[in-house]
Parts: C-alpha cells; structure tokens; sequence
C-alpha cells in the first residue's frame, strides 16, 4: 500500500487527509486543528513562517504577510483581478519575468506557484508527523472553474514542494466524492462551493459506482474574502463618517479591520448581532479614536445580498448545463465556510426547493474526497470511478480573431479531439496556433494557453495544404496539443505553457533554492 | 498466388492485421473468406495461415495478399501503405495476449474482442439496442467506464495494450456523447448509426473546424441506412455460425470458433450465438493448445529451447488448468535463465493449480534461489521436501542455501 495523502489547498484554509485502513481521516496539525491558514509570512529577522504562526504575527507585520495568494496563481500580472488585489493587498505586487504577478515580502520576490508550494510543503509536513514517515504522493483539488495555467501551476507547485501530484481534482467533485465514499447510491447531487476565494457549482450523477459530473460552472474570483472586503468596506465608512479619518492607507489598521470582520462575519451566522470593537484604531490632533460599531445579521445580509443572488445565476446555467431541471436534483451539498452564512443556506434551499445535506463538514469534505481519489488510483479500488469535466471550452483562434471551439465546456475527460485546418493565404508556408480556453466568439477575449508555429508547410493555394491539430485534456484538466502537417506528417507538439507558469528551469532554481535553505534553517 | 509464392521469404513471416481502418461489415466474403479473416490477428504469420486457415495453402496466400493490396490489412513494421501514412494511429496490430502484462489475460482478450468492433455503430460499441432508452445507455457508459476508464489502469503496465484501451476509451466516450445527447442522436440514426473505420478519423480539409453534427454527417454519408445495415450484418452473421456449426459438427474445432466469433462481431445482440460460443472456443483453444504443443515438442527436439519456449507459453495461455504444462513452461524459462520473473510466475501457478505436487514446489524454490530470494526458496524446498521427503534434489538445492 502506498500512502497519498489528499491536500484541499484553500484560499484561506488548507486541509490534509488520508485514508487509513479504508476509512478517510482529516489530519490535525501540531496545533489540533484540522486545517491549516493557507498564510506565509518573513519576519523582521527574515524567519519563515507558515500557517497558524504566520496568522497570528499578520496584524503587526501585514506588509511582509501573503494571505490569498491562490486568488493569483496561473493569472498574468494585467488581469483585472489582479489588478484588483493589488489595490486591496497590504503585501506588494509587482510585475514578474514572464508577466505573472510576483509577491514581494522579506525583501525577495516569490512568484505565486512558490508560495502555493510552502503552503503544500506545511501539508506535507503535517501529514507526515502524523504518520511518522516520509510522504511523497498527492492528490491536490482545485477550483473546478480553474484553467489551464491555474492548474499547471498547482502541479509545478506541488513539485517545488517535493510532492508527486497523481491528480488535480476539482473541489466540488472532491466533496461529492467524499460523499458518495462507501454509499451505494443512485443520486443527482449539486455541490454548492463558497470558499475564501472562489466559487464552484456542480451538478453530478452517482450509479453503479461511477461518479459523473455533469456540468459545472463558477466564477474563480468570488468567495467568502469578498464577503469579509464589503464588511471592513462598510467599517471604514462608518469610521469616516463619525471620525472623518480614512483607515484605508493604513496597513495596520485595514489589517485589523480585515480580522474584525472576519470574525463579525462568522459570529453573524451563529447570533443575531455582533460587536466590532476597535480601541487605538487611529489617532490624530485631537487624540486616539477607538472603532466600536454593532452590526446585526439583518445588516450583513443587506452587504453581501447581491454576491449571492450572483451566484444563483451562476447555479442556473449549470443546471441547465446539465439537462436538468432544479427538482430532479436529489441532493444539495454545501462546501466552503462561507456556506456557513444563513442567507447562502437559504438561499441555496430555495433555489432547489430542498434542504441542504447536513452530513458533511464544509471545511474538511474536499480533502477527503482527494484522499479517496488518491487511494483509488494507486491501491486499484474499484469500487468507485471518477467521471469529470472540462470546465473551460477549448480551441484556437482562426482567421478574423475568432475563436473555433474544438472541446465543448463540460466534455468529459480526458479527452482527445482532433481537426483539419488550412492555410488562409497562397504560398503560406507557416502557421500559427493561438490556443485558447473561454467561452466568448470573440479569441481575444478569452484566455490564451500558448502559441506555436507550424513551419515549413508546402508552397500552395491557399486552402489546400492540411494542417491537423490534436487537443488533449488528461484527467488532471491540463491540455496539451500538437500539430501535424498531413503533408509532410511534420510534427510540433507543445505542453501548452501560459504567459504565467513557470518554465522548467525556473523550477529546478526554486527547488534548488529551497534545497539551500532547509540546509541553513537547520 | 503467384505473387505470394514468389515473395521472399521474410514475406511468409509477416504477420499481418486487420486495418482499424476497415469494416469487416463492408466487405463482401464468403464464410470461408470470413474465417481466415477471423484468424488474422497480428501475431500468426502468412505461413501459419496457410496451415490453419481452413483453405487451402493456395487460396490463403491469394485473399492475404488481395486483402494487403486493398487496406484490409496491414502488416506492423512493413512498406509503408498508404493508410499507415494517413494514419498512424490506425497502425496498430491486435495485441498479442501476454501473461506478464499488469493486467488479467481476461480483460486482454476483452480488450481484443472490443477492438474488433471498435468501428461498429456506435449503439453497438456501448452494447445496447437500436432504440434503447437514456437510462440504458448511460447504465452501459457506466458499465464500459469501469472496465476501460484510463484511471482503471492507473500505473500498470499495459505494454501493447497501452493504446487499444485509450482509443476504446475514447471511441465509448464517444459514442455516448453522442447518443446521450437526442439532437446529435437523431442526427447519428439517420445517417446509419455511426459506424466508422476509425478512431481518430478526421474529415477532408474544411477552412474552418467542422461542428459536431456537421463532421458526422460528413462521416456517415458513404453509409447506406442504418436499418438496412443491420439486417445485412445480421444476414452475414447467420451464415458464419451455420458455418461455424456445420465445422463443430465435423470437428474441424478452430474453423467452428473462428467463425462464431465472426457471427457475435456481426451480431453482437444474438443470444444464441454467444450461449454456443464458449464450447465451441473451449474446444479450438484444446485443438490449439495441442498443435502447439506439438510445435513446441518438435522446437525442443531439435535444440531450439527459445523457440519452445515462445509454444509453451502461447500453450499455457490456452490450457491455463494444466499445471503440469506451467511447470514446464516455468522449468524451461528458468534454465534459460532469461526471464526469472516469468519462470517464478509459470511455477507459482503450477503450485496453485496442483498444492500437492512436490516437484513444482522444488522448480519453484530452485526459481527463488536463483533470484536470491532465500527466504522464499527455503520456504518452497521445506515444502517439496513435506510433500516428499525422499526428494534427493530438493535436498540438495536446500543444503546449497
């Protein structure tokens, strides 16, 4: 039996599982707690720090403290979302080599797959205090809307973390995986998943053992940090509008106000009204001024009312996605701690007209369904199969900056389609391949994986040379393509490699890199 | 005839296969025909087929090569045709059974009997009927998922079988795409159910992708009615089982199983042709067995222990009851020295088969030491001695560790 372990590698909180004598279990870390702050922090004295430890010094030392770094991994550094974080980020953002964004704190800049991979390398390191020996496999979920350089980078994250990562399952399958585990079911389920950044809706079949999704669709850059951000919105505005001081250029305050709210947040969904009490927020010529605001359940939902019915538009086209009306929906299963919040439970209820299922833990769901997946894989348990999608559609752009789909959103994978193309002008004697991943008419307004050329095609009338081009999803959801000339039987093939993933080499220096430090930290 | 009797010699060793590309549907053969066609696998040589083709030696060389001149077949490793160069994917033989191969030699043979209708209407790839319901289809999608799902064959090693059970894979997928989905589905049943050569077939040059439904009908339209298909599939199958039955009935045992496999593959619904099929394989797998054990004896005799070797192991795969064979086999392969892993596991299944014998108890702790496994070896020689104790050479290999 080989051990894998299953990382749910969150926005805010991160989670390891395992299974142990077929039965899963969520593994605490020394601390007791079953999941882990998905933080990295460098201290004045240049200490790394991870996890529970980088949370708790993040108010005094928020500028050197990456929180969310998974709302920017795989993105290219112009991406209005990351545009949008680095306005909202008290670390800094700047542009890196290859486009991507790239975090500055302790006086080095690491790129995001890094980070991701300290977070990876703590799960790793929990697992194997736990079972008292090395841990060298993972399965590692993602947002299901995730694409290609997003998952790509999850992959080369796990690497730098000196992980062998068998599969990238999406989040959502994940939990519906843990929770079809041991069950002979014969069910349509939907998995609502609200985490700390992103936003996932799929709606599976269970029968037989086989596990199939049927759609799914989300928004990678919605969740409960955009809940939190209308909260600490809300505060500061108060705060200008009795005190007439402006909280949001100060690092260390907004940091306060971000874990205030937070909390408030999370108590909302518990009581009726929660106390925010600030002392020594700001201070100006008139003295210190202390922050203290009540804010009632009432208030909150009318904060974050649209970012949920949002989301509900989002169920519906998956629903429809998936042939289905919301009645036949046999089962709602709810993931993320934001699902927590009473409004998104009824509102989700409503929309399906059926309670959500009680039996599962938001938090810790996910990882478990990994470790199920990994222990299907390598210990040949046939007793449950995996059926899952492509979120994206896939193609390339053709002439007049369309964009040909040639895998459908919601194919199941892995997949290989292939098709003929030809050139657009007489004696053409190159190609060029722009693959992209979205769903729009338009080429340029989805995202581009890669490009390569096609060289040395015949000199002929346009139209009549035949250029083949092979698309493959593997299971992981991570495409690869390769162009043939007919002709000539010429062959390119490319592993598609966004703008914002790291090459080989950049790889090997990091993990290298790492190698150097573990040897001085011990 | 001519022609073949004229090649070089190299050309009587060539083993030829059934193109992926080529229907069997299409072609218009006589039960005769049809039989040899059966017979061609990718492993069993021009000459071979002479000797067991159920026609004679002449007429065998004179369909191979017509077969060869039209696409029907291919030859691995040979000129290159012109399918081969369209089509590389397509060039694949039928994988030869093999007992080392991380899978079960049953789902081997499943693997092989699903190539030979991988170009079958798509209804018929997922095994269901004509007209069956969404329920029915995704129950056989199901079904066909967690028999040939890649996740399946997670890390195993598939040696040849690596490619059949992706292109299965994708033609199941496939087919229930498109069947699963009414638009497309109307669309496939209109124009003949989708019976293709390939895979991976691809439409002539258009300027732009093709849609979906657009590519199909492109593919489809050389088909005549999927109705009118059927029946003549159904027709042809009826005569390769009277056939069939006529040779059981005559004890011509390989030409019976040869073309009852030919009637299920034409007509893979017909419940009599598959209740009658595994009496009719069991005994040309013993026919089989016995010619080539008779190979194998004639190999040994003349000094040529690989070559044996190859016959025994080809033997045990369709006597796999017979322990003493295995034990054979596994003895063989051991004083080769080749392959001890491949000896440890013929001797090993000649102990399973038969507990109580101590001579395949002592071959298998002679395998173990040889591979340093002692502990193993000790254990196996311990036991031969049990079984019986006055077993001199036991002793020996025993007092060697």
């Amino acid at each position: 039996m080989s051990r894998v372990i299953g990382i749910d590698l969150g926005t805010t909180n991160s989670c390891v599982a395992i299974i142990e004598n077929g039965q899963p279990s969520v593994i605490p870390n020394a601390g007791g707690y079953k999941t882990t702050p998905s933080m990295f922090a460098v201290t004045q004295d240049g200490k790394r720090l991870v996890g529970h430890l980088a949370k708790r010094q993040a108010i005094t030392n928020s500028k050197h403290t990456i929180y969310a770094a998974k709302r920017l991994i795989g993105r290219r550094f112009d991406d209005g979302e990351v545009q949008r974080c680095i306005e909202l980020s008290p670390y800094s953002i700047v542009r890196g080599q290859n486009d991507d964004p790239r975090i500055e704190v302790g006086g080095k800049v690491f790129t995001v797959t890094e980070i991701s991979a300290v977070i990876l390398k703590e799960m790793k390191r929990v697992a194997e205090e736990y079972l008292g020996e090395p841990v060298r496999e993972a399965v590692v979920t993602v947002p299901a809307y995730f694409n290609d350089a997003q998952r790509q980078c999850t992959k080369d994250a796990g690497r730098i973390a000196g992980l062998e990562v068998l599969r990238i399952v999406n989040e959502p399958t994940a939990a519906a995986m843990s929770y079809g585990f041991g069950k002979n079911l014969d069910e349509k389920i939907a998995v609502y998943d609200l985490g700390g950044g992103t936003f996932d809706i799929s709606i599976l079949e269970l029968g037989d053992g086989v596990l199939e999704v049927l759609a799914t669709a989300g928004d990678t850059f919605l969740g409960g940090e955009d809940f939190d951000r209308r909260v600490v919105n809300h505060l500061i505005e108060s705060f200008q509008e009795t005190e007439g001081i402006d909280l949001r250029d100060d690092a260390m305050a907004l940091q306060r106000l971000k874990d205030a709210a937070e909390k408030a947040k999370c108590d909302l969904s518990q009581r009726e009204t929660a106390e925010i009490n600030l002392p020594f927020i700001a201070s100006d010529s008139n003295g210190p001024r202390h922050l203290s605001i009540e804010l009632t359940r009432n208030s909150l939902e009318g904060l974050v009312h649209d970012v949920v019915q949002g989301t509900l538009k989002t169920v519906e086209q998956c629903v429809k996605d998936a042939g289905l009306e919301p009645s036949a929906i046999d089962q709602v299963i709810l993931v993320g701690g934001q699902t927590r919040m009473p409004l998104v439970q009824q509102a989700v209820a409503d929309y399906f007209g059926k309670r959500p299922h009680k039996g599962v833990n938001p938090d810790e769901v996910v990882a478990v369904g990994a470790a199920i997946q990994g222990d299907v894989l390598v210990n040949k348990d046939e007793s449950m199969l995996l059926l899952d999608v492509t979120p994206l559609s896939l193609g390339i752009a053709t002439f007049g900056g369309h964009f040909a789909k040639l895998i459908e959103r919601n194919t199941t994978v892995p997949v290989r389609k292939s098709h003929i193309f030809t050139t657009t002008r007489d004696n053409q004697s190159a190609v060029k391949i722009r693959v992209l991943q979205g769903e729009s008419e338009q080429a340029i307004e989805n995202d581009l994986l890669g490009e390569f050329v096609l060289t040395g095609i015949r000199q002929a009338p346009k139209g009549e040379p035949e250029v083949e081009v092979a698309f493959d999803i593997d299971a992981n959801g991570i495409v690869s393509v390769a162009a043939r000339d007919l002709e000539t039987s010429k062959e390119q093939s490319i592993t598609v490699n966004a703008t914002g993933t790291l090459d080989e080499g950049e790889i090997q220096q990091i993990i290298e890199e790492n190698e150097l430090y573990e040897v001085a930290v011990k | 005839m001519s022609a073949a009797r004229g090649a070089a010699p190299t050309g009587e060793e060539r083993k030829p296969s059934v193109s992926p590309d080529c229907d069997p549907a299409r072609l218009d053969l006589t039960p005769a025909e049809g039989y040899l066609l059966s017979r061609i696998d990718g492993a069993t040589s021009i000459a071979q087929l002479r000797q067991i083709g159920g026609l004679p030696a002449g007429d065998v060389g004179t369909c191979v090569e017509r077969w060869l001149a039209d696409g029907v077949l291919v030859v691995e490793g040979g000129e290159l045709g012109v399918t081969s160069q369209e089509r590389p994917v397509a060039e694949a033989p039928l994988p030869v059974v093999d007992a080392a191969l991380d899978l079960p030699v049953d789902t081997q043979e499943a693997v092989r009997e699903f190539l030979g209708r991988l170009g079958a209407p798509y209804h018929e790839v997922l095994g269901v009927d004509f007209d069956a319901d969404a329920r029915a289809i995704k129950k056989a999608y199901f079904g066909l998922s967690k028999q040939f799902h890649p996740d399946r064959y997670f890390r195993r090693e598939l040696g040849a079988f690596q490619d059949p059970v992706e292109r299965i894979w994708r033609r199941v997928l496939e087919a229930y795409e498109l069947l699963s989905d009414p638009a497309t589905r109307a669309e496939v049943q209109k124009t003949g159910g989708g019976a293709t050569g390939t895979v991976a077939e691809v439409p002539p040059a258009a300027s732009s992708p093709l849609k979906s439904a657009r590519r199909m009908r492109a593919r489809l339209t050389t088909l005549a009615g999927h109705r009118k298909m059927v029946s003549e599939r159904r027709r042809k199958a009826k005569g390769f089982f009277e056939s069939g039955m006529a040779a059981f009935r005559k004890e011509r045992w390989l030409e019976a199983a040869g073309s009852v496999r030919l009637a299920i593959a034409f007509d893979p619904q017909n419940e009599a042709y598959r209740a009658a099929f595994p009496d009719v394989q069991g005994r040309a797998h013993e026919e089989r067995a016995k010619q080539v054990l008779k190979e194998a004896d004639a190999c040994y005799d003349l000094g040529d222990y690989r070559d044996a070797l190859k016959f025994y192991e080809e033997a045990t795969h369709y006597r796999p009851f017979d322990a003493e064979l295995h034990h054979k086999t596994g003895r063989l392969a051991f004083r080769l020295g080749e392959d001890l892993r491949k000896a440890k596991e013929y001797a090993s299944s000649a102990c399973e088969l038969e507990p109580e014998c101590a001579i395949y108890h002592r071959t298998l702790g002679q395998i173990f030491a040889g591979a340093g496994l002692d502990a193993n070896a000790r254990r196996e020689l311990q036991q031969a001695l049990r079984l019986d104790p006055k077993d001199a050479e036991a002793k020996e290999a025993l007092r060697a560790l």
